[in-house]
C-alpha cells in the first residue's frame, strides 16, 4: 500500500519537473521534501520514469548525505562537523547534544521524536559551533543554547 | 613456454583524426594518433605506467593516482590516463618523486586490504600485487588498528562468480564494464569517502539484481573482488587456446584458459573482431554441458524405440548404420534415404554429411536447421542482392544513425551485437523497433526506441510496404542510388505498387494496430536520418510470407541507397553459431556448397569429378517433406547430426508421426535429445571444445574452432562421418579439418582463398575470399550488387490463413531469453538454470482478468495442433490480445501447438503466429504426461553384459 | 484452402495442393502467364521430383482444387 502511495507521489512529480536524467536530483528533494525520505519503492519508481538503471539512482541517492533512507523524526537537529566548527568546540557540544537529546549522532531516537544528523558547513564559520534545528540556523552553540534546542524539540 | 597475458594499454585507442603527434618519453621519440592518453602511447612503445583503475576497453577515469607521470614545463604530477599526448611533449614516467607518490597511494591501498596473497584465489594473476611490486611497496606505516573495509561477508550468489567487498579497492572497473561495455548499468557505487561500496542495484545479491552475468565486470577487476568460481577452485591457468564459442551467432572469440586438460574459465579475446573482448553469460560461463552426467559417450543401437538401448562398440554402431542405410536403399529406393546437417558443428562436419549424402546415399536429401529459421534470408537475398548472407560486419553499427530493428530480440538473442548497438545508441543513433513485444530495445535503462512499432503478429508484409509507401509518395527515396544500381523500371513497378492508396498507414492501420503518424515517422527517419541501417531476426522469416518480408526489407534499403558501405546494410541476425556455415556448405537440398543449384551443370560436373560419381540433378527433400514422405511410407532412413527435430521444429505431432514411420532414425548428439526417443542408432557425439574446425558467424566471418581437450566420446564429430562413410565404401582419407576446408576452397569460388593457414595468420576471414577479394569482404555490394543490378520485389500483403476466431481468439508468438540457447540442451545442463527453470506464458492483464488467471497459475495453451500447460506471467509488454513464450524447456512442449503453416518460398514454418486459446488449468495436457512417459521409457539404457 | 478447425496435420497431398497455391497466391503480382511460368520455375527449383509428379497427379485428379495460376504451372510442369 505504501509502495503505491510512493508511485504516486513519484509520477506526481516527474509530470511537473519531466522524465530527463538531469531532472534526478530536483526529483529526489522534491519527493523528499513530500514524503520525509526516500525508500527503495521510490528508487524504483524514479528509475522507470527516467529510464535508469536502479544501480543508477541507489548510487545517487547513497552518495549524499542529504538523502534520507528512513523517515526522519519530528525535529530534525543537525551538528556542523567541518573543519572550522571542530576547531571551536564542535566534538565537545556534539557528545553533550547526543547525551541531553538521548539520541546518537546519525539516528533517529526511538520514539520518533527527534532525528540528530552531521552536516558539513552553515557558512557560518567565524561564530561556530553551528547548527540547523528544523532548518533554522543557530550559531554559537554552548550548553544553554543545547538546553535550548532540547526544549524546542521536545515539543 | 609460459601463460601470457594480454597487454592491457590502459585507455582507449584515440579516435582516427589523421594527424600524428611526436613527443618524448623517457627520452625516446614516440610518433601516435593525437588523443592517444600519455599512458596508451607508452604501453605502444613498451613503458607500463603503474595502473589500477585504468582498462584498455573503458573510458580512462583517474581515480586511483598510481599513473602519475611528470611532463616538463607543467606543475604537479598528472594523471597519464587522463592526460592526452601534445607535440613536443617531454614526458617522465619514473623518477624519485614519482616513486615517492605511488608508494604513498600504494601504502594507502594496502592499508584497508587483507595480506592473504598466499591463498588467494587471484594469486598469481591479481594487479594489485602486481602494481604493489612495481612501484616497490614495502611497509604499512598506518597499521591495521581502526575501521577497515575488511571482514565483510562475501556474494556468492551468482553461480559462476563470486564477490568478495573485503578486497576490493574501489577502481570502479566494475560499474565502468558494466556501463560501457555490457550496457545494463547494473553496478554502482553506493555511499562516499571511506563508506564507498560496490553495490547492485540496490545493494541487492547480484542474483537478484539487475545484472545478466555477463562477467565483464569479472575480467574487469584487478584483485579477487570479483573471481570466477572455478578459479577460486582450481587454480589459475598455465595455457589458453584461442577458439569460437559454440552458442549463437554472433561468433565470440575466447581464449580458453586450462590447466593440462580442465578448462578454467573462457575469456573473450580482445582481438576477436565479432565481440572485441567481450561475452554473455553463456559463452563465458555456461560451458559445464561437456561434462555434465547426461553426456553419452558411447554408441548405442536397438531395433525398436520401445526397447532400451544397448551400448555397443564404434565398429559395431558404424557398420550396422551404413548397412541399413544400404538395405533400406536396396528395399525402398534410392530417394528413401537422407541426411540433416547440423548448425551446431563446424563446416568441415556440415560439408562432409552433405557430401555422404550426395556421394554415399546418391541424392540431395540433405537439409538444415536454416530450414526453420533463416531460409527465407538465403531465398530473399539471393533474389533482391544475389547473395544467401547479411551485407555488414557487426562493427558498421557504430556507423550508423538510423537502427531500424524488425523481429529482433538483440539484447536477449545476440547479448554481446545487442551491448555494441547500445553503445551506439548511447552516442545518439536513432532506434526504431518493429515488434509484437515490447522488448528490452523498446525501453530499458539508458536506451530508448524513436518509435516502437508493436504491430499485431503476420502483418510485417503490410508494414513495411506502409513504409515503403511514404518513402516514395513523400519522394524521400535515392533516385541516383536506384538509378545506378537497380533497374529503374523495375524500381517503376514496385513504387507503383507500393503508392496505391490500399498501401498506406492510414489503409492498414486497422489490421497492424499501429497508428499511421507512427509508421509515417518512422519511414521518415530511416529514409532521411543519414547511415540507416536494418537488422532482422525470426520475427520476420518465420512467418509465412517469411520471404516477402526479407525482400521487403531489400526492397527498403535499396529505395533509400543505404547497401554498400558501412554503417547501413541489410543483417539478419543469424541465430546458431554455425547456421551461415551450415548453408554456404550445401546444406540445402537444391543447393551445392556456395549456393549453386544442384541442377546447374557446370557446378555438378565440378563436384561429379572430385567425387568420383554421378550426382542428382534434382532438388531434394526438405525437412518437412521428408517427414511427410516417412508417413507416406517412401522415406524410411535418416541421419541427423546435431539437431533435435522433435523439438525444435514445429507440429510437433507431425515430426514424431514421420520419425516413428522411418526403419532408422540415427541420432549422433551429445545427449540424449526429444528426437533420440524416436532413434535407432546413437552416435556420441563431440563439443566445441573437443575438436578442431572453423564456424561461420552472422558477419560471414569464418573463424576457428580449436580442441582444448581429448574427446571424451572418443572421437570428432567429422571423424564419426568419415567411419560411416567409409563403411559404405567411399574410400575418405581426411586426417585433420584443414584437408577439408582445401576440398570446400577447390570446390567453391567464394571460399576459394579459405585456408587454415591464413585463418591461423589473420585471425578470421569474411567469405567472399578469393583472388577478387583476397582480404575477405567486410561490406558488400559496394560498387555493385552480386547479382548485377539489385532488384526490386512487388511483395503484395497476403494474410495467414492461420486466423483467429471464437475457438481462438488469441495469437501466440514465441521467442528466446539470455540465459537459454535455443532448445536448452547445453543451458540446461549448465548451472544458466538459475535464471529462467521453466517455459512461462507472456499475457497482458486485460486477457488474463478475463479469464481469471493471476501471475504464476497454471494454464492450458490450445491451438487447432494441440495443446499444452505452463505458467502464465502476466506483463504488459505484449498487447492484448497477444501472448507469448520460449521454448528452452521441452517439458513445455511449444511446438505441439504451432501449426503446419509455412513460408511460401521455403518452407520456414510459421512459428510467430499460432492462433490459441488460453484457459486456467489443473496441470500437464493428456500429450505432455504421454509424452513424459515414453519419453522416460525411451531413455533406458540396458546394463552391459559381463565384461568379456 | 485453409486447415479444418478440428484437423492438426495436412495429408500430403493436401499439403501440397495448399503450398502450390500459396506460391501461386505470392508471384500473383506479375499476371496470368509470367507468374505461371515463375511458379512452375520455383516448383522445379525447389520441389524433388516425386512431388512434382504427385502434385502433376493431384492436379488430374481434383482439377478444382488449384488456383488458376497453380493450375496453369502445374501444366507446364507435367509438359517439360
Amino acid at each position: 500500500m505504501h509502495a503505491d502511495n510512493t508511485k504516486h507521489v513519484v509520477e506526481k512529480w516527474v509530470e511537473r519537473l519531466g522524465t530527463g536524467r538531469d531532472q534526478l536530483l530536483p526529483l529526489l528533494h522534491a519527493v523528499q521534501d513530500e514524503i520525509g525520505f526516500i525508500d527503495d519503492a521510490t528508487v524504483r519508481a524514479l528509475a522507470a520514469s527516467l529510464n535508469l538503471s536502479r544501480a543508477d539512482v541507489h548510487g545517487v541517492v547513497t552518495f549524499y548525505h542529504d538523502f534520507r533512507r528512513r523517515p526522519a523524526g519530528r525535529h530534525v537537529v543537525k551538528l556542523c562537523r567541518a573543519e572550522s566548527c571542530q576547531a571551536r568546540g564542535g566534538a565537545r557540544i556534539e557528545a553533550a547534544a547526543a547525551r541531553r537529546l538521548g539520541v546518537a549522532m546519525g539516528a533517529t531516537r526511538s520514539d520518533g521524536q527527534v532525528s540528530l544528523e552531521p552536516v558539513f558547513c552553515l557558512g557560518l564559520c567565524a561564530i561556530g559551533p553551528n547548527a540547523l534545528v528544523d532548518g533554522r540556523p543557530i550559531a554559537r552553540v554552548d550548553e544553554a543554547a543545547l538546553e535550548a534546542i532540547a526544549q524546542a524539540v521536545a515539543a | 613456454m609460459g601463460f601470457t597475458r594480454e597487454t592491457d594499454h590502459g585507455t582507449l585507442p584515440a579516435l582516427a583524426t589523421g594527424a600524428n603527434v611526436t613527443l618524448t618519453i623517457d627520452g625516446e621519440h614516440v610518433t601516435l594518433p593525437e588523443g592517444t592518453s600519455i599512458m596508451r602511447a607508452a604501453s605502444l612503445t613498451g613503458t607500463a605506467i603503474p595502473k589500477l583503475c585504468a582498462s584498455d576497453n573503458l573510458e580512462s577515469f583517474g581515480s586511483c593516482r598510481l599513473c602519475l607521470v611528470e611532463v616538463e614545463g607543467r606543475n604537479g604530477y598528472p594523471a597519464s590516463c587522463t592526460t592526452p599526448i601534445a607535440e613536443g611533449m617531454v614526458v617522465r614516467t619514473q623518477t624519485e618523486r614519482l616513486k615517492e607518490l605511488r608508494r604513498g597511494v600504494m601504502e594507502l591501498y594496502i592499508s584497508d586490504h587483507p595480506l592473504d596473497c598466499l591463498t588467494c584465489a587471484a594469486n598469481g594473476d591479481c594487479e594489485l600485487q602486481n602494481q604493489a611490486g612495481a612501484v616497490g611497496l614495502r611497509d604499512v606505516r598506518y597499521g591495521y588498528d581502526g575501521a577497515t573495509n575488511m571482514g565483510q561477508p562475501k556474494d556468492q550468489s551468482n553461480p559462476y562468480f563470486d564477490f568478495d567487498p573485503s578486497k576490493c579497492i574501489v577502481c570502479s572497473r566494475c560499474v565502468r564494464a558494466c556501463d560501457e561495455v555490457q550496457g545494463t548499468f547494473a553496478l554502482t557505487i553506493e555511499g562516499l569517502g571511506f563508506g564507498s561500496k560496490v553495490a547492485a542495484s540496490q545493494d541487492d545479491a547480484f542474483l537478484a539484481s539487475e545484472c545478466v552475468s555477463c562477467g565483464a565486470c569479472v575480467q574487469a577487476c584487478p584483485t579477487a573482488s570479483l573471481i570466477e568460481k572455478k578459479v577460486v577452485e582450481t587454480g589459475t591457468p598455465d595455457r589458453s587456446v584461442i577458439t569460437t564459442c559454440a552458442y549463437c551467432g554472433v561468433g565470440c572469440t575466447f581464449r580458453a584458459e586450462m590447466r593440462g586438460e580442465e578448462l578454467v574459465r573462457m575469456v573473450p579475446w580482445k582481438d576477436g573482431k565479432a565481440n572485441h573482448g567481450h561475452s554473455c553469460v553463456k559463452g563465458r560461463f555456461a560451458w559445464g554441458y561437456a561434462q555434465h552426467k547426461e553426456r553419452i559417450l558411447h554408441p548405442m543401437i536397438r531395433t525398436s524405440i520401445t526397447e532400451p538401448w544397448r551400448e555397443v562398440s564404434w565398429d559395431e554402431a558404424i557398420v550396422h548404420t551404413a548397412s541399413e542405410f544400404r538395405r533400406i536403399q536396396e528395399k525402398y529406393g534410392r530417394l528413401a534415404v537422407g541426411g540433416i546437417t547440423s548448425s551446431r558443428c563446424t563446416n568441415e562436419e556440415t560439408f562432409l554429411v552433405q557430401k555422404l549424402v550426395r556421394q554415399g546415399f546418391g541424392n540431395n536429401n540433405v537439409d538444415t536447421c536454416a530450414r526453420v529459421c533463416h531460409s527465407p534470408t538465403g531465398y530473399g537475398l539471393k533474389t533482391t542482392f544475389g547473395t544467401s548472407a547479411g551485407t555488414q560486419d557487426f562493427d558498421s553499427v557504430m556507423q550508423s544513425d538510423v537502427i531500424l530493428v524488425i523481429g529482433a530480440n538483440p539484447t536477449d538473442a545476440h547479448p554481446v551485437f545487442g551491448s555494441r548497438m547500445k553503445q551506439r545508441l548511447r552516442q545518439g543513433a536513432k532506434l526504431i523497433v518493429i515488434d509484437p513485444r515490447r522488448t528490452d530495445l523498446v525501453r530499458s535503462p539508458h536506451v530508448e526506441a524513436e518509435h516502437h512499432l508493436p504491430l499485431r503478429p503476420g502483418t510485417n508484409v503490410a508494414m513495411l510496404t506502409a513504409m515503403a509507401h511514404v518513402i516514395v509518395t513523400e519522394e524521400l527515396y535515392d533516385e541516383a542510388f536506384i538509378r545506378e544500381r537497380c533497374d529503374w523500371d523495375e524500381f517503376q513497378d514496385w513504387a507503383d505498387f507500393v503508392s496505391e492508396a490500399a498501401r498506406s498507414p492510414e489503409a492498414i492501420e486497422p489490421l497492424t494496430g499501429v497508428r499511421a503518424e507512427d509508421v509515417r515517422g518512422a519511414a521518415r527517419l530511416y529514409a532521411t536520418g543519414g547511415n540507416g541501417a536494418i537488422y532482422y531476426g525470426l520475427g520476420v522469416t518465420e512467418h509465412s510470407q517469411g520471404s516477402s518480408t526479407v525482400m521487403a526489407i531489400a526492397n527498403l534499403a535499396m529505395a533509400t541507397g543505404n547497401i554498400g558501405r558501412e554503417g547501413v546494410g541489410v543483417n539478419p541476425l543469424r541465430g546458431q553459431n554455425n547456421v551461415q556455415g551450415a548453408c554456404d556448405m550445401g546444406s540445402f537440398p537444391h543447393e551445392f556448397s556456395g549456393y549453386r543449384h544442384v541442377s546447374d551443370d557446370a557446378t555438378r560436373a565440378m563436384f561429379e569429378a572430385a567425387w568420383g560419381v554421378k550426382l542428382d540433378h534434382e532438388p531434394g527433400l526438405r525437412i518437412p517433406n521428408m517427414l511427410d514422405a516417412a508417413t507416406d511410407g517412401t522415406f524410411k532412413a535418416l541421419f541427423i547430426q546435431g539437431e533435435d527435430i522433435l523439438q525444435s521444429d514445429p507440429n510437433t505431432h507431425h515430426v514424431a508421426a514421420g520419425l516413428a514411420a522411418m526403419e532408422c532414425v540415427v541420432v549422433q548428439d551429445l545427449f540424449l535429445n526429444e528426437t533420440a526417443n524416436y532413434a535407432h542408432v546413437f552416435l556420441p557425439g563431440s563439443t566445441f571444445l573437443e575438436k578442431d574446425g572453423t564456424f561461420t558467424n552472422a558477419e560471414r566471418r569464418i573463424q576457428r574452432v580449436r580442441k582444448v581437450m581429448a574427446p571424451l566420446n572418443g572421437q570428432a564429430d567429422w571423424e564419426i562421418v568419415q567411419l560411416v562413410a567409409n563403411a559404405m565404401g567411399l574410400g575418405w582419407s581426411y586426417s585433420h579439418p584443414s584437408e577439408i576446408m582445401d576440398e570446400i576452397a577447390a570446390l567453391t569460388p567464394t571460399f576459394a582463398g579459405v585456408h587454415y593457414d591464413r585463418l591461423d595468420a589473420e585471425g578470421s576471414l569474411q567469405w567472399p575470399a578469393n583472388d577478387a577479394a583476397p582480404g575477405g569482404t567486410p561490406t558488400m555490394h559496394i560498387d555493385g550488387f552480386a547479382r548485377g543490378k539489385g532488384k526490386f520485389i512487388v511483395t503484395d500483403y497476403i494474410p495467414t490463413d492461420e486466423k483467429t476466431g471464437p475457438r481462438f481468439p488469441l495469437l501466440l508468438t514465441t521467442g528466446r531469453i539470455l540465459s537459454h540457447y535455443n532448445v536448452g540442451a547445453q543451458t540446461r545442463r549448465t548451472a544458466n538454470t538459475a535464471w529462467h527453470p521453466e517455459d512461462r506464458l507472456e499475457i497482458h492483464p486485460a486477457d488474463a482478468e478475463n479469464r481469471g488467471i493471476k501471475d504464476g497459475d497454471w494454464v492450458g495453451l490450445k491451438s487447432r495442433a494441440g495443446e499444452t500447460t505452463l505458467r502464465a506471467q502476466i506483463t504488459e509488454r505484449v498487447a492484448p490480445g497477444v501472448v507469448y513464450t520460449t521454448f528452452h524447456h521441452p517439458d513445455t512442449q511449444a511446438n505441439v501447438i504451432t501449426t503446419d503453416y509455412s513460408d511460401w518460398a521455403t518452407n520456414c514454418p510459421e512459428y510467430k503466429v499460432t492462433a490459441v486459446q488460453v484457459g486456467l488449468s489443473n496441470g500437464p495436457s493428456d500429450w505432455q504426461e504421454d509424452y513424459a512417459d515414453h519419453a522416460r521409457q525411451s531413455r533406458r539404457i540396458a546394463p552391459l553384459e559381463a565384461a568379456e | 484452402m485453409a486447415m479444418e478447425d478440428e484437423e492438426g496435420v495436412m495429408s500430403t497431398g493436401e499439403r501440397l495442393i495448399y503450398m502450390a497455391n500459396q506460391i501461386a497466391r505470392n508471384l500473383a503480382s506479375e499476371g496470368g502467364e509470367r507468374s505461371a511460368e515463375m511458379v512452375a520455375d520455383h516448383i522445379r527449383s525447389f520441389w524433388d521430383p516425386s512431388m512434382r509428379q504427385r502434385i502433376v497427379a493431384l492436379a488430374a485428379d481434383r482439377p478444382n482444387a488449384l488456383s488458376p495460376i497453380a493450375a496453369a504451372a502445374v501444366r507446364r510442369i507435367a509438359a517439360a
